[in-house]
């Protein structure tokens, strides 16, 4: 039996070119299992376009994306449609926070549950007691259980930023994509996701997108720097926030 | 050879016509997304006012200058269609932005009340136009007879896309309107009052549905359903086109109106629409979104 | 009490709907009624209930708006026209078939000799298309309003060839002269045939809306209002959405089909006008104007807005019918987005507190 890879996420020469202005060129690097891996830079780097790239909802112009899953064969994930993706344990929040506004907080989270995807099963099945529960702890974890039969579109913006997170983590991915999870959080709001995601590292990958440097150096366990489609610099937070060239672009000089 | 020619005359002609009814629907929908199910009704009353114009002038001018009419009956057309339009956008339009399929089925239940207006009004049977006498008629080469009537509405179609273009991209209102249409809340920001522009562009586009009408006028008789008998093919247009630039609609009229002709020489009417519609569906595989359209970094 | 009301609300109003229509029959058996009108007339609307069911599952609840659902309404209709006909003729060819040239039954006509296989078609043949036209439609994620244009230039272009095939259907004439299934239900001798149409209608429509809540209630109809409001955001928490849209789809075409059939019986001909663009939007108008998203708003808009044209759309208020519904319509949907049942579920609420807090001051 081969041995598994270290690396859960392998990412091959990604490009992506729109009407000619290049998102991201050529880029490659690996994402460490159960670690937490923070892709930061200026806006219009291509960070989103990246996670975009992995969770198909943008093709790439050329390159690949190879997922290698705990129980089974490595599976190139670009040409897959997103949906097949999310059953191989890949979840994704995305940077404005998209729940379904009409339905309660609890259905937003029955409906996040792994398997049970196809129209017989949603017919057919109900949750069972341990998804129940599983579902209530989590919303307990985010301070939503009180607001369980709220509708979900009547919840404040960092709420809404909160069920999305939950909706991923009942889904008990094998990795999880996040991006700027801590937009529209207050300081003490962001410390409580980053505890929370440090907790699950241990089932799970994460990548996240953040422009918070707090949050990144509480958590993160590798920095990947983007800047104009390519990758600046890759590395341990300290190695990032020290580096003269992400000063430059980046983070600016002053005093961090 | 001829008869090629005739047919692609004719195809010329049917986009032509395709186009000019479009036109305004293109406007409205790339704007404000909102889809003017009562647009051929709009045709309808630019039809119904040039018999009007013509009825007066019978009525009240001299016979010399009766051919005269028609030059008038354009501006009117469009000028009462325009002013219908910002009356129609004020009250029910305004309140369906953001609602794209809630505005097509609003504007239907104008579309009923404006039809059974022109029943009312005008009566059941349907009225006809004369056409003016410089537009009786039309000129051969060889086998091919060129109908002027036909020749005036391309020429019609010309002029009305040189003046949207020179509205849209060389007047102020025009760079107004595209950046309402591209990033509205800026647009309010940078004080432009997008209420204003709104109103403004959907007049105008219901403006160039009245000046389709007229057009229409000289094609056939008229009654208070001749607006719905064009409106499929000015939807597929808009949906073959995209919603991006004008040429998008452009390029889907021809495309329509082409595939219609052609297929209806070789077949029948009645499978020409089959087969458009085909065509449409098919063109769809490749593009979802139409030939033109305008990306944005929202999930939904 | 009230919570009762809430929950059970739906299907106690339905099952009043129910009841009253199937006191009808006995109110004319008991001569209190007179004149079998009101009752082919109700049989039409049972007939509408069922198709604006189908509507209000894939635009109310999944938000695909079809324009031209009249085309499987239709197809159905047509099917069980044939089977009709063909009973009436005694399985030759018809007079119109003759007069357009055609020497001996034609063979897309043949399998409606027999009423199993005219069923079978009444389901399949609606279903079968909507299948490939949702197929193309809903893998390429094609924008909702161009789904709603292209419905209506589907049904356009259908309706333009059912009337040119005039040898096989009878053009703009459509199918006349027949008879119901159960043999004629018109005079006074054929009572019993009408009542037995009519039970046998109201138990389809009950059948139906009973699946459709069903549906609705579990995870299936929940997702169907996922799909309609963050279609994006249920691909991504792993569902082949179109595949849902597709099969809701299929069933609402399949349900139009069944209606169709229906609705031929009591009105004893199909014309290519119930193939409009026109027609299929008064469908939606139905729906808009009792409530979308609820299934009972279907079967009220359905009912309510025909008694209202029946009762309005004679003599000298044709003319204003037209303007009474385009008003209406226009309004409903500017204004009252929930339709009816929304105004009930908004003011009942209020009503019933008035009326608990003057009875406990009282």
């Amino acid at each position: 039996m081969e041995l598994l890879s270290e690396y859960i996420l392998e990412i091959n020469h990604i490009s992506v070119c729109f009407d000619g202005f290049y998102a991201l060129t050529d880029v490659t690097t690996k994402i460490k299992r159960n670690s937490i891996h923070f892709f930061i830079g200026p806006n219009g780097a291509g960070k989103t376009t990246l996670l975009d790239i992995i969770c198909a909802k943008t093709k790439p112009t050329s390159g690949t994306v190879v997922f290698n899953p705990m129980y089974k064969e490595p599976i190139t994930l670009t040409g897959m449609p997103e949906y097949e993706i999310v059953w191989n344990g890949i979840g994704r929040k995305f940077q404005v926070p998209s729940v379904f506004v009409n339905l309660t907080v609890e259905d937003n989270m029955v409906l996040s549950l792994s398997g049970g995807k196809r129209i017989v099963d949603s017919i057919l099945r109900t949750p069972s007691d341990e998804q129940n529960e599983h579902i209530n702890s989590l919303l307990k974890q985010v301070g939503l259980f009180e607001k369980k039969n709220f509708r979900a579109g009547a919840l404040a913006h960092g709420e809404k930023q909160w069920l999305e997170i939950a909706m991923q983590l009942v889904q008990e991915p094998e990795l999880i994509m996040l991006d700027e999870p801590a937009a529209g959080m207050g300081k003490p709001e962001t410390f409580k996701s980053g505890e929370i995601l440090k907790k699950i590292k241990k089932d799970c990958t994460i990548i996240v997108i953040e422009h918070d440097m707090d949050f990144v150096k509480q958590i993160a366990d590798t920095v990947t720097v983007l800047h104009e489609g390519k990758i600046l610099m890759e590395g341990s937070v300290e190695s990032a926030l020290a580096d003269k060239t992400v000063q430059a672009v980046y983070l600016g000089r002053g005093k961090e | 050879m001829d008869h090629f020619v005739t047919i692609l005359f004719n195809g010329v002609s049917q986009s032509s016509i395709i186009l000019l009814t479009s036109l305004g629907l293109a406007i409205t929908f790339g704007l404000m997304h909102v889809i003017n199910m009562a647009h051929g009704e709009f045709v309808m009353i630019g039809a119904y006012s040039t018999y009007v114009v013509q009825q007066i002038f019978v009525r009240y001018l001299p016979e010399s200058i009766g051919s005269i009419y028609y030059f008038a009956a354009i501006p009117a057309a469009f000028l009462v269609a325009f002013f219908l339009g910002s009356l129609l956008e004020k009250f029910v339009i305004s309140r369906l932005y953001g609602r794209e399929i809630d505005s097509l089925l609003a504007t239907w239940g104008i579309s009923l009340i404006l039809q059974q207006a022109a029943r009312t009004i005008f009566g059941t049977q349907g009225v006809n136009v004369t056409a003016p006498a410089f537009l009786q008629g039309g000129f051969s080469i060889g086998n091919c007879t060129f109908s002027y009537n036909r020749l005036f509405i391309i020429l019609l179609v010309v002029f009305c896309m040189i003046a949207i273009w020179f509205i849209m991209y060389k007047s102020r209102f025009g760079k107004q309107m595209r950046a309402v249409m591209q990033n509205r809340p800026m647009a309010m920001c940078m004080g432009i009052n997008s209420r204003k522009i709104d109103n403004l562009t959907f007049a105008i586009g219901s403006g160039f549905a009245g000046i389709a009408g007229c057009s229409i006028a000289l094609l056939g008789s008229i009654d208070s359903t001749v607006g719905q008998s064009y409106i499929v093919n000015a939807f597929m247009a808009v949906v073959l086109g995209g919603v991006g630039k004008l040429i998008g609609t452009v390029l889907g009229s021809g495309i329509i109106g082409m595939a219609s002709i052609f297929t209806e020489n070789y077949t029948s009417s009645t499978i020409a629409k089959a087969i458009v519609l085909l065509i449409v569906i098919i063109f769809l595989q490749k593009r979802p979104q139409g030939l033109f359209v305008i990306k944005s970094r929202n999930l939904d | 009490m009230f919570k009762y009301f809430e929950k059970y609300g739906c299907n106690l109003t339905f099952s009043t709907i129910v009841l009253v229509l199937a006191v009808m029959p006995v109110l004319f058996m008991l001569g209190i009624l007179s004149g079998t009108s009101t009752l082919l007339f109700l049989g039409k609307c049972i007939a509408f209930a069922i198709v604006a069911i189908g509507l209000d599952l894939i635009w109310g609840y999944t938000g695909i708006l079809s324009l031209g659902h009249g085309l499987y309404f239709a197809l159905g209709g047509y099917a069980m026209a044939m089977y009709l006909k063909l009973q009436a003729t005694g399985g030759n060819i018809t007079d119109f078939m003759h007069i357009g040239g055609l020497t001996e039954l034609p063979t897309i006509w043949r399998p409606f000799h027999t009423l199993p296989i005219t069923f079978i078609m009444i389901v399949l043949v609606p279903s079968i298309l909507a299948w490939i036209i949702g197929y193309f439609i809903f893998k390429t994620r094609v924008k909702g309003v161009y789904f709603s244009i292209i419905s209506q230039a589907l049904t356009w272009a259908a309706c333009s060839i059912f009337i040119a095939l005039s040898p096989y259907t009878n053009g703009n004439v459509g199918i006349t002269e027949i008879k119901s299934i159960f043999g004629s239900i018109k005079g006074g001798a054929n009572q019993g045939n009408l009542f037995f149409l009519f039970y046998m209608s109201l138990a389809t429509l009950v059948g139906v809306y009973a699946f459709s809540r069903f549906l609705v209630s579990r995870k299936f109809g929940k997702l169907l209002v996922a799909i309609r409001d963050g279609e994006n955001r249920t691909y991504f928490s792993g569902y082949p959405v179109s595949r849902y849209k597709n099969f809701i789809y299929v069933l609402s075409a399949a349900f139009a089909g069944i209606a169709g059939a229906i609705f031929v019986n009591f009105n004893g001909c199909i014309t290519p006008s119930q193939m409009t663009i026109s027609y299929s939007i008064t469908m939606v108008i139905w729906v808009a104007v009792g409530g979308r998203g609820t299934i009972i708003g279907a079967v009220i808009g359905a009912f309510l807005i025909n008694i209202c044209e029946y009762n309005l759309s004679s003599g000298s208020t044709v003319e204003i019918w037209q303007y009474i519904i385009g008003a209406i319509f226009c309004l409903s949907i500017l204004f009252f987005k929930g339709g009816l049942v929304g105004l009930a579920q908004e003011k009942v609420p209020l009503f019933m507190h008035k009326l608990a807090a003057k009875a406990s001051k009282a």
